[in-house]
């Protein structure tokens, strides 16, 4: 194959050519309550040519038949000459690399049997199911290893296996009308070892989802919120994290002016970055789409805007470095900029720390979800406690937090120092690519003052 | 290849089906008002079923090995569970346009014409334009033991346009979108223009929001948040996992007599218009909801034999995994394509004295969408005093439960258009959550 790729890369005549190949064997087992839903393995395969010719705009071409090969590089740079630019496309240096990288696969799961996936995911759907009060579940099992090629006429030719493994459970607790859930996920860039012994975590979320049918929603709000250690990961992906993506500035004056490196964010407490070198993590890989090396790209230091996240086209358009964030979630699709694995920084202290000195405030954990748009955010956590006289009190439901992104990045007052990476499937999604394999990480963290949504009062 | 697939299922199970599915997809992309790139993505996948002893088994590929993929089904059929499947007879079908020849031999070019003129009608000082032209050509072929055989092709466009202005830290963000089987014609156009000129011109005056329990005309788009959770409590399947807040309601008066709901993939020109779904199972017309009565909800063959009913023709299927139930195109009231006027609120707002117009929320479909209850942050929204639109309000949050909101509705806007698979006016309702913050 690798042979093939640079056969196609030698013939092709446009100025700048680039090739990826991807074969995928994944496999995936659903339960719905005690009923399995589907058990089966898939194959996928396909190719994808991006062409840009001098003076043009990217020709792009995606197929399943990898026979066609050679004609897609020739389509491709008959595309791009039909985008005829003023400024032509350029593209940050990056040094040609030639490298196979066999990232660990930790227990090969092409060489597992689907009846042993169905029946460990089986037995962690009943760890949900045994749980009194829990009328419905939903448990998944996924898996993939990718073959990988990447190729482009400068040089860089590259082959990686990459594996992915994903597990997730929601369970669903009932009584009389009222309905509540509980989301276990995990997701890692690992192996068939790496699913085991999870039943704990199981078990968990569905206690929690019947807990929660006695809990008051959260009364709606301004409080001082401590984040838990997960929701503090979703929080950064999602308030700022996009916003650190390059894409989003590069042509735009306007908004580059809002993200000016040197700008303040938050206060001195608060340190941001993205590291798609970090061991072992959902969002780790040697290389990115575009053939360059991953690497750890700080974004705010002791709370000035320092970094973003760059794909070769946006580091060149704002004159910065490539930062190896541009990613495709398949060969269906371009790369652009995304993030890795993000994180905040560690502080100082323990969670009780921040909790002690607070009258009345929310204790935010877990995420159901997240979104942003642009400026503002909107995060849904699994459960809440409230914080009452410095101490952790009653458990509540339906706690939304919202806000604007630089009130409330400004708002960030204090950190623990109990950092930890979040280990969750599913996934980011931009531009119609989702999901994408990205995690996150964070220590506790306090906001002054935050507004949670939930009963708003009359 | 795929006849070669139903004659080996039919040697090697005891029956199944198959969906071919073969797709040419063009993009043409904008970005900052410039033409950036083109692509062509090409594919072809098979979507196979089958069932051995009574146990049903999936599996999918893009590749062509057609032998390995019947093993994998098998032995996906081999862990499965027994479902008592009838595979649909060969059937006449119904008549629906899905395919435009207009949309099919247009050239390169010609897409890319229709871009640069939504950037140059757009362009606004200080404003980021970008525009998305896509066009699928897309050959769609239904295969089932039971007799099942139908093929159909289809296009479909999308313009998807987006306006971003950046005042300090004031983010504005407009967009809309046209689709269709056939290109945008020039009143298609023309409508894209206005929606974002109308609200551009609105947005640039920001006001206070208001705080109570107010009434808050949702528009087209605004209503998703309202509509998602009444979607799923009317699928098949969250009504046999026993969650739906509807599922003991067939028959019951549960809306506003005024408000209906009909799922129609019989409507001319629709890119979810088909004349079969992806089991076989030929279209019709499925109202769900009749001025306020509850009275189908949508299965797949699976979900409706375990329930005891037959399908109504909603199962959707990728290359990948099991079909799932899906609906078509889903019409809130009566669907009168073209008749709807593009004013911001549909003529609703004349009679609200305090009140808001939500365009588009954040977060929709996070938290717990089945029960009704929802609370959002406005990505989008405007302020109604004294039944006049006086800005863009900013830094609110509105939150309600849907199955009271929607028991009485305050009145229909005269808006109504298609988002997508969905055709609705705006929605006057009254006792929306509002808070400021």
């Amino acid at each position: 194959m690798k042979d093939r790729l640079a056969d196609a890369l030698r013939a092709s005549r446009a100025d700048f050519t680039e090739i990826r190949i991807e074969r995928t064997w994944s496999s995936s087992v659903s339960f719905r309550g005690k009923r399995l839903e589907s058990a089966t393995a898939s194959e996928d395969q396909g190719g994808f040519v991006r062409a840009a010719d001098k003076g043009c705009g990217w020709g792009i071409a995606a197929f399943t038949s990898i026979d066609q090969l050679p004609a897609m590089v020739h389509r491709a740079r008959e595309l791009s000459r039909a985008v005829r630019l003023d400024e032509p496309i350029r593209l940050a240096e990056v040094a040609p690399s030639q490298a196979e990288a066999v990232l660990d696969l930790d227990g090969d799961v092409r060489g597992i049997p689907l009846a042993d996936k169905r029946r460990l995911l089986e037995a962690y759907n009943g760890e949900m199911l045994a749980v009194p009060g829990v009328v419905d579940t939903q448990a998944v099992y996924r898996d993939e290893v990718t073959e990988y090629w990447f190729g482009n006429s400068e040089g860089t030719l590259l082959y990686e296996l990459r594996p992915e493994i994903t597990l997730s459970g929601q369970a669903i607790a009932r009584r009389n009308g009222t309905i509540e859930k509980g989301l276990e996920s995990i997701g890692l860039r690992k192996g068939w070892n790496s699913a085991q012994h999870h039943a704990a975590g199981f078990r968990t979320v569905a206690e929690r989802a019947v807990a929660l049918l006695d809990a008051p929603t959260v009364t709606g709000g301004t409080y001082p919120v401590v984040l838990d250690n997960e929701l503090a990961g979703v929080f950064i992906h999602e308030a700022f994290g996009h916003l650190s993506e390059a894409d989003f500035v590069y042509e735009n004056a306007q908004a580059r002016e809002m993200m000016t490196l040197g700008r303040r964010f938050g206060r001195p407490v608060l340190s941001v970055g993205d590291n798609g070198a970090a061991q072992g993590l959902r969002g780790t890989l040697p290389f990115d789409d575009e053939g360059t090396p991953t690497q750890d790209t700080p974004l705010i230091k002791d709370g000035i805007l320092v970094g973003r996240l760059h794909s070769r086209e946006t580091a060149a358009a704002l004159g910065e470095r490539p930062t190896g964030n541009a990613r495709a979630i398949s060969f269906r699709h371009a790369p652009i900029v995304r993030m890795t694995n993000t994180y905040i920084a560690n502080g100082q202290g323990t969670v009780q720390d921040l909790i002690k000195d607070i009258t009345l405030g929310v204790y935010a954990c877990g995420a159901f979800g997240g979104q942003t748009l642009l400026e503002n955010f909107s995060f849904t956590a699994a459960y809440g406690r409230m914080i009452r006289d410095g101490a952790l009190a009653e458990l509540v439901k339906d706690v939304v937090l919202a806000g604007s992104l630089f009130q409330t990045l400004d708002r960030i007052e204090r950190i623990a120092g109990d950092f930890q990476w979040n280990q969750m499937g599913g996934g980011c999604g931009k531009g119609g690519q989702f999901p994408l394999a990205v995690t996150e990480g964070a220590p506790h963290v306090r906001i002054e003052a935050a507004l949670v949504g939930g009963d708003v009062p009359a | 290849m795929i006849e070669r697939l139903i004659a080996a299922i039919r040697s090697r199970a005891d029956g199944g089906d198959a969906v071919w599915r073969q797709s040419e997809h063009t993009t043409v992309g904008f970005e900052s008002g410039r033409l950036k790139a083109c692509g062509v993505t090409e594919e072809t996948g098979i979507n196979l079923r089958v069932v051995k002893g009574g146990k049903v088994g999936v599996a999918g590929t893009t590749a062509p090995d057609v032998d390995d993929l019947l093993s994998r089904a098998l032995a996906s059929a081999e862990l499965g569970e027994s479902v008592d499947l009838v595979f649909p007879a060969a059937a006449p079908l119904p008549q629906v346009p899905t395919h435009a020849a207009n949309a099919a031999g247009a050239s390169l070019e010609r897409l890319i014409a229709i871009g640069a003129e939504l950037v140059s009608r757009l362009a606004r000082p200080g404003c980021q334009i970008n525009v998305a032209i896509e066009r699928e050509i897309a050959a769609t072929r239904v295969l089932g033991s039971g007799g099942a055989d139908a093929q159909y092709g289809a296009t479909g466009v999308a313009v998807n346009v987006d306006l971003a202005r950046f005042a300090g830290d004031d983010v504005l963000f407009l967009s809309d979108q046209y689709q269709g089987t056939d290109l945008p014609a020039p009143e298609d156009l023309d409508a894209l223009v206005r929606t974002i000129a109308d609200r551009y011109d609105r947005a640039l005056t920001v006001v206070q929001p208001p705080d109570g329990t107010l009434p808050v005309v949702f528009t087209p788009q605004g209503l998703s948040a309202i509509l998602l959770p009444v979607r799923q409590a009317l699928s098949g399947k969250v009504v046999l996992q026993g969650i739906s807040p509807l599922g003991a309601k067939l028959g019951e008066a549960v809306f506003d007599a005024a408000f209906s709901l009909t799922d129609d993939p019989l409507l001319p020109h629709r890119p979810a218009s088909r004349p079969v779904d992806d089991e076989g199972t030929p279209s019709h017309r499925l109202p769900l909801v009749e001025r306020g009565v509850v009275r189908a909800f949508i299965y797949d063959l699976e979900t409706a034999a375990r329930a005891g009913t037959k399908s109504t023709g909603h199962g959707s299927r990728g290359t990948f995994g099991k079909p799932v139930v899906e609906y078509s195109n889903v019409v809130v009231g009566k669907a009168e394509p073209g008749a709807g006027s593009p004013v911001l609120g549909g003529g609703l707002v004349r009679g609200v004295q305090d009140g808001l117009v939500i365009d588009e929320l954040i977060g929709v479909g996070q938290g717990n969408v089945i029960g009704g209850a929802f609370s959002h942050p406005v990505a989008l929204a405007f302020r109604i005093e004294r039944g006049e639109i006086t800005g863009r309000v900013k830094d609110a949050a509105v939150a309600g439960n849907v199955y009271d909101l929607l028991k009485r509705i305050g009145g229909f806007g005269t808006d109504g258009r298609w988002l997508g698979t969905r055709w609705s006016p705006s929605l006057l309702l009254e006792g929306v959550s509002v808070a400021r913050r």
